[in-house]
């Protein structure tokens, strides 16, 4: 999924904060408890699901069902100009941190793009979301089946 | 439609001739010109065969009493059976095409019409059509599923197809079930078909780290005057389906982007006349592949053994795909001028054992390794007669599957739960009355990972693997589906609600006739999937091939009857039963 020259890409998004932390679980006291979607966007974007807008700009390239959980090669690139785009989040709703990632974009980085691995605890959604300069949020989804198998 | 009712008038009173001198002979002089009469269009020719499941011997096959969709799939194609299905493609019933492409009264017109398939027979058909045509005009291709599950075919690691293969001049080659002879093995049999000619084209298939392709992902032919590109795509959830170690650091998937990027590429760069998709991803999957990816001019799909008697276009795209077993040779003529299908005819020629006479280079071929095979696994041996029809395809239940289960149940001393086998597709039929040989036990069976593991399993972890498998099957987006049947469940019976929401279909479970408690600790066996790992088996029982537990169990039994009535119970579609389609 991910080629050698993407990987280059990634790469070049350095400057960026880039803070990857797949299925991270924050270590606690007592029994953790699972971060919905909803709480989990409002932590990172100050809104929950219904102040998304779906926009095909956006194009999530994943595969239908995941080949293993621990490892989802995911691409997001937007069709939306760099000088107008913040940042980049991605999200995957079932795990028990939804967030997995916060990319931010400059001019420097030429075109929208993201490529990256996650981990799927099961099957979700895998949201990206786009925070734009002007405060709007423009966001995709596609789901990830995590299946433990099937019939040939 | 290549029989009409005329051609069935001619056939019954050919059959009548059985009762002259020399039957077959008459037999097959008046009905081989019937088979393969076909007025030829334009200036190319495609020729397929998908899924034989290395059946290089004619057989029996049924197709399926049910194919059973979620609601936004259901009367599609590719989830039409029986009499619907001949509604839909007009085909009337008792006809030799009737045989062929349904279920319905299956036992009977099998003794009217004999055996299908074969290897020879599929090369006399092949090389009729080259012949009229011209080698220039023909593209070969083969859609997978072709080396194995037979044990012809696993036994020989594939060996005895490739040549069967070559021998015939197929030029294209996609793959699923052949990756389980292990990357080695693949790679060498690969090798020596592209020494006969054959290239294998796979888009889908990328090393697991970097991405990188690992096979060929189309290739530019020159066929009639005009440059034909053909994408080829392996089936996109091998690593799933079948044992992850056979295709280690190998990624596949469906990557319909990278696909739109190749058909473009086809038509921008190389400039090629048309784009042709050559798949094992599934009939249904392939139809959504039609809309979501443009510039596709055909698809020759393959995996879930359906049968096309007609084309389907899906916009501007043709989609056909030629059955499975052997049973039938695709052939797709083609009008192409400047970049444009100007027009098309389409047939699927069934491979009538009877009437289509063997090939003898191809037989000579077939009988060798045959005789190699027979050497150690005694294919001939009759170890017992069947007294139902025993049959694998359906969407939750068959006779062949409830008697693995009695005979896995049996081997572990009766000892089990549950018995799951896979719903795989592919398989055979042994008519009421016929006898059983070893060899049809490996046409059930001959996997090159055959082992019964014995494992203790909670309820709520048996109902979820079940639920995990009932989205595969039921999913409403084809993107979903992994183009197999439900797992069967001997000694459990269930209801299921097909359009329930996803992981919560299944209801009112029960296993030896009480209600599956979560917490109880079940003792199941299970074959045909990615091996459990070592700590789960049940040290108590030794994993062993799952033919050799069959063969035992029916010669102890001789006689074999196994119910006929389906342990599920569909809420919300339509589900037929045995009677319904092979009568009693």
């Amino acid at each position: 999924m991910i080629t050698r020259r993407d990987l280059f890409k990634v790469a070049g998004v350095g400057a960026v904060a880039l803070a990857v932390a797949p299925g991270a679980v924050k270590p606690s006291f007592g029994a953790p408890k699972k971060i919905s979607i909803e709480d989990s966007l409002k932590e990172h974007l100050g809104v929950g699901l219904s102040a998304l807008k779906e926009s095909n700009l956006i194009h999530i390239k994943a595969p239908t069902i995941a080949e293993s959980g621990a490892n989802v090669p995911v691409q997001v690139k937007a069709n939306i100009p760099v000088d107008q785009v913040q940042a980049l989040y991605i999200f995957a709703d079932a795990n028990f941190n939804p967030w997995v990632t916060t990319v931010e974009f400059s001019p420097m980085n030429g075109e929208v793009f993201f490529a990256t691995r996650i981990k799927l605890a099961k099957t979700s959604p895998v949201r990206a979301v786009i925070k734009m300069k002007d405060g709007s949020l423009l966001a995709a989804a596609k789901e990830v089946k995590v299946t433990v198998g099937g019939c040939g | 439609m290549h029989l009409t009712r005329r051609d069935f008038l001619e056939l019954a009173i050919v059959t009548g001739a059985f009762m002259t001198a020399n039957p077959v002979a008459t037999l097959a002089k008046m009905t081989y010109d019937d088979i393969m009469s076909f007025k030829s269009v334009g200036n190319v020719t495609l020729l397929f065969t998908t899924d034989m499941h290395a059946h290089l011997d004619p057989l029996y096959f049924a197709e399926p009493m049910n194919l059973v969709a979620p609601k936004k799939l259901m009367g599609t194609p590719g989830y039409i059976t029986g009499m619907e299905f001949l509604k839909f493609y007009k085909i009337a019933p008792g006809t030799l095409e009737a045989y062929f492409t349904s279920c319905v009264d299956f036992p009977k017109l099998a003794h009217k019409f004999g055996k299908m398939g074969g290897a020879a027979h599929i090369t006399t058909i092949i090389k009729h059509v080259i012949a009229e045509r011209g080698r220039d005009k023909v593209l070969v291709m083969d859609g997978g599923d072709t080396w194995t599950t037979t044990a012809i075919g696993t036994f020989t690691e594939g060996k005895s197809v490739v040549e069967w293969m070559n021998y015939t001049g197929y030029d294209l080659f996609v793959a699923h079930w052949d990756f389980t002879f292990g990357k080695e093995t693949f790679l060498k049999r690969i090798e020596e078909l592209e020494k006969g000619g054959c290239e294998f084209i796979t888009h889908n298939v990328v090393d697991e780290m970097w991405g990188d392709l690992v096979f060929k992902p189309y290739t530019i032919k020159e066929v009639g005057g005009v440059k034909l590109g053909i994408i080829g795509s392996s089936f996109p959830f091998t690593p799933l389906a079948n044992p992850r170690q056979f295709v280690e650091g190998w990624s596949f998937g469906i990557r319909e982007d990278q696909l739109q990027q190749f058909v473009n590429e086809l038509r921008e760069q190389h400039k090629v006349d048309a784009v042709i998709f050559l798949t094992h991803n599934g009939f249904p999957l392939d139809q959504k592949i039609a809309r979501v990816v443009q510039g596709i001019d055909v698809i020759i799909s393959g995996h879930t053994h359906d049968v096309t008697p007609r084309a389907i276009k899906v916009g501007k795209t043709i989609v056909v795909i030629a059955g499975s077993h052997g049973k039938f040779v695709g052939r797709l003529d083609l009008d192409i001028k400047n970049g444009r299908i100007r027009d098309y005819r389409f047939k699927l020629y069934p491979v009538a054992s009877n009437l289509v006479p063997a090939d003898k280079g191809a037989q000579k071929i077939v009988d060798k390794w045959k005789k190699e095979v027979t050497k150690t696994h005694k294919l001939e041996e009759e170890i017992g007669v069947a007294e139902v029809m025993l049959y694998k395809r359906d969407t939750f239940f068959s006779t062949w599957d409830w008697l693995v289960g009695e005979a896995i149940n049996d081997y572990y001393g009766g000892d089990l739960d549950v018995v799951t086998s896979p719903g795989y597709r592919w398989g055979t039929v042994v008519l009421p009355g016929q006898k059983i040989t070893r060899d049809h036990v490996y046409d059930y069976t001959a996997i090159t990972y055959p082992n019964v593991y014995v494992l203790k399993r909670t309820g709520k972890q048996l109902l979820e693997v079940w639920e995990d498998v009932a989205d595969n099957v039921f999913n409403p987006d084809p993107f979903y589906q992994q183009g197999g049947d439900m797992s069967r469940l001997w000694n459990v019976e269930y209801e299921i609600e097909v359009n329930g929401p996803q992981y919560n279909r299944i209801r009112n479970v029960r296993i030896g006739g009480k209600p599956l408690k979560e917490n109880k600790e079940y003792l199941m066996a299970v074959y045909g999937g990615p091996p459990p790992p070592e700590d789960a088996i049940h040290p108590d029982y030794k994993p062993v091939p799952v033919y050799d537990i069959l063969i035992d169990y029916i010669k102890k039994k001789k006689n074999i009857k196994v119910r006929t009535k389906p342990n599920v119970k569909v809420l919300d579609a339509p589900y037929k039963t045995y009677e319904e389609c092979f009568g009693t």
